[in-house]
């Protein structure tokens, strides 16, 4: 009994499986040498590239292994297509495997070891923690399988790329906004995002760092990190404003936490006179910034970091040269330009759902 | 249960035959360390009539107490602590179980919560990364061909298996569970029994904890989420029965060896982890049902 509802489980996913399964098990005699010794020759320390266009595609399927950290915001949804839609482009076989939210660390973990495992060529990791993920890339790299860091970092130098936004222009983004709008002085609620995460980490301290430097009237009355969820969002601001009846401006490191907050700020009857800044642009990101209650969100473009750590990869596995640093473009959404944005390098086209979770 | 074992190793092996690449054996036995741990200190747990709710958020304390003293004062200073904490916290789960009579699923449920939260406090929510990379070793490291987490959780069974077979606390353990009335009025100590074996569960999840920090080597709060429920389900997979008295370090084995195949497996087979999810819980209740089914036809 237990093998027939497996089987089917079985049946049911190979239909949906991307690209079908080819041949799994081409022998991946690349002669590999362990990654990390990719980077140019030149340039020791080499400006971020900010352009990196698509590769000629190779004369063999490549297979590459994706962890990321969920599939519950859109901002993964999009790179996930970004993924899957350059694979096609390349010829490449995807395994797209998400953890379940940034608090299973453990089960990323095992995801990861189960693709070195099963011998994929490259895998691209968008780490649930930068310290956590460091034993697992270097046993993936020690096994000659080259990882790519997508979003968010590793706290290792065995990574053959780094692609991101840049999450300090984010963070400064943020601040700058802010500062302008609280001219005469304010006070500010920081909601972080996830624990341990290196984007958390850079875009909350280049907010303060630039709000003191630029705009010294403008105070910080607290921070909080939690899981990036709407539910830890309004349940973080709505405390927030019990404990400082006086905030006039609130910072997010992510937008699934906004639109929790959003909501409490709306709640609250406080929309349009607290500043709200956000990260990210998920549809009811969107809303918010239309009705007024979000001012404004810094755009990442998850759709160009999948299509990149796609490329990246694929052009390692070809032997060109990859930059260890890239930085995909950044814009922001106010509700004066929102009709304006071109979004296909921010969001999957309206409808589409990842092939495999 | 054994057949049930080899039938998914062969389903896994055939599709994926990378399944059975020493690399994945390793994979798989590591993977699976941590919950066969867990699910040992569950065992005792069940058995005695008991449950404990608490070790998947003390998975999380210890590590936050693990990297916090090593980082401080060293690497052997770090590991005692944190398998000391796992102890501690389970002498107060004992106390209040044993002690104020509190029924051992709330008192339990209470150290789930204020485990996680203490996690949290000591932590300030941040993972605690600088350890020493000596440490990686017990996460990563191997003792011949075995990885060295397979290895302290092989000697964690045999050990658990002597105290359950061949000590007076073991036998004790059983008659609890079958028949707590009975054990009081055939004069054991069952307060001083009961607080051992939240002692003994709280020190398995501290080797666990301990042993997830170096695979991580650093101190994360938000570690083991859910996993005591997955440990309960080892132990009933296996033939362990809920309500205590039954089942033991071979029922157990095996509920830990088919969640691990399971989970190893199906993402080798490329399964979504959406339909993994599905699948782990029909087998759950699935194993359980065949289990009564054939305990009722005898």
């Amino acid at each position: 009994m237990h093998l027939r509802t497996l089987n089917r489980a079985l049946v049911v996913t190979a239909g949906i499986a991307i690209l079908g399964c080819g041949r799994g098990t081409q022998p991946a005699n690349e002669a590999t040498p362990a990654a990390g010794t990719s980077a140019p020759a030149a340039a020791p320390a080499a400006e971020p590239v900010t352009e990196y266009a698509r590769p000629a595609k190779p004369s063999k399927q490549y297979r590459i292994g994706i962890s990321i950290p969920h599939l519950a915001n859109p901002h993964y949804v999009g790179q996930a297509y970004g993924y899957i839609d350059e694979a096609q482009q390349l010829g490449a076989q995807v395994t797209l495997l998400e953890a379940g939210g940034y608090e299973h660390l453990d089960k990323q973990i095992s995801q990861v070891e189960d693709l070195i495992a099963s011998k994929v060529d490259a895998i691209i990791l968008a780490a649930i923690s930068g310290p956590g993920t460091v034993a697992v890339v270097e046993q993936a790299a020690a096994a000659g399988i080259p990882v790519i860091n997508v979003n968010v970092m590793t706290d290792s130098d065995k990574v053959v790329t780094r692609i991101r936004s840049d999450d300090d222009v984010i963070g400064r983004m943020q601040a700058d906004f802010m500062g302008e709008r609280l001219k005469n002085g304010g006070n500010v609620v920081m909601l972080r995002g996830a624990p341990g995460t290196s984007w958390a980490e850079i875009r909350g301290n280049a907010f303060r760092k630039q709000l003191a430097d630029k705009y010294p009237s403008v105070k910080v009355l607290g921070e909080q990190y939690s899981q990036s969820t709407p539910a830890d969002g309004l349940r973080l601001m709505e405390d927030f404003l019990q404990t400082y009846p006086q905030i006039s401006g609130v910072y997010n490191g992510a937008d699934s936490t906004a639109v929790g907050a959003a909501q409490a700020v709306k709640s609250a009857g406080k929309a349009g006179s607290i500043v709200m800044t956000a990260t990210d642009f998920q549809i009811d990101t969107e809303k918010f910034i239309r009705d007024g209650v979000i001012s404004a969100s810094v755009l990442q473009q998850p759709v160009t970091m999948g299509r990149w750590g796609v490329r990246a990869a694929v052009s390692y596995l070809e032997k060109k040269s990859v930059p260890p640093v890239m930085f995909t473009g950044l814009m922001t959404a106010t509700k004066d330009n929102l009709d304006k944005l071109d979004l296909t390098t921010v969001r999957a086209p309206a409808g589409w759902t990842p092939p495999v979770r | 249960m054994p057949a049930i074992i080899v039938a998914l190793a062969i389903v896994f092996g055939s599709i994926n035959p990378n399944f059975w690449s020493v690399t994945n054996l390793a994979n798989v036995s590591r993977q699976v360390s941590i919950l066969a741990l867990l699910s040992l200190g569950q065992t005792f747990a069940i058995l005695s009539g008991g449950i404990d709710l608490s070790v998947g958020s003390l998975l999380a304390l210890v590590s936050v107490v693990c990297a916090q003293v090593m980082r401080e004062f060293g690497l052997v200073e770090g590991i005692a602590a944190g398998v000391t904490a796992g102890g501690v916290a389970g002498l107060v789960s004992g106390l209040i179980i044993a002690r104020a009579r509190v029924p051992a699923f709330i008192a339990t449920l209470g150290m789930l919560v204020a485990a996680r939260g203490a996690a949290l406090t000591l932590s300030g929510g941040l993972p605690i990364a600088g350890l020493p990379r000596e440490f990686l070793v017990l996460g990563a490291g191997y003792i011949g061909p075995f990885p060295i987490p397979t290895v302290v959780a092989v000697v964690a069974f045999l050990l658990a298996h002597v105290i359950l077979s061949r000590t007076r606390f073991g036998r004790y353990v059983y008659a609890m569970g079958s028949n707590e009335e009975a054990a009081v009025l055939s004069g054991i100590n069952v307060a001083k029994y009961k607080m051992l074996v939240y002692v003994a569960s709280g020190l398995f999840a501290g080797v666990a904890g301990v042993i997830l920090t170096a695979r991580v080597i650093s101190g994360q709060p938000t570690l083991g989420e859910v996993q005591e429920l997955y440990s309960i389900a080892a132990v009933v997979i296996g033939g362990g029965r809920i309500s205590g008295g039954v089942g033991g370090i071979g029922t157990t084995l095996m509920g830990v060896l088919v969640l691990g195949i399971l989970g190893n497996g199906l993402n080798l087979v490329q399964v979504s982890s959406y339909i993994q999810n599905i699948v782990i819980g029909a087998i759950i209740v699935g194993a359980v049902y065949v289990d009564l089914a054939r305990e009722r036809r005898q």
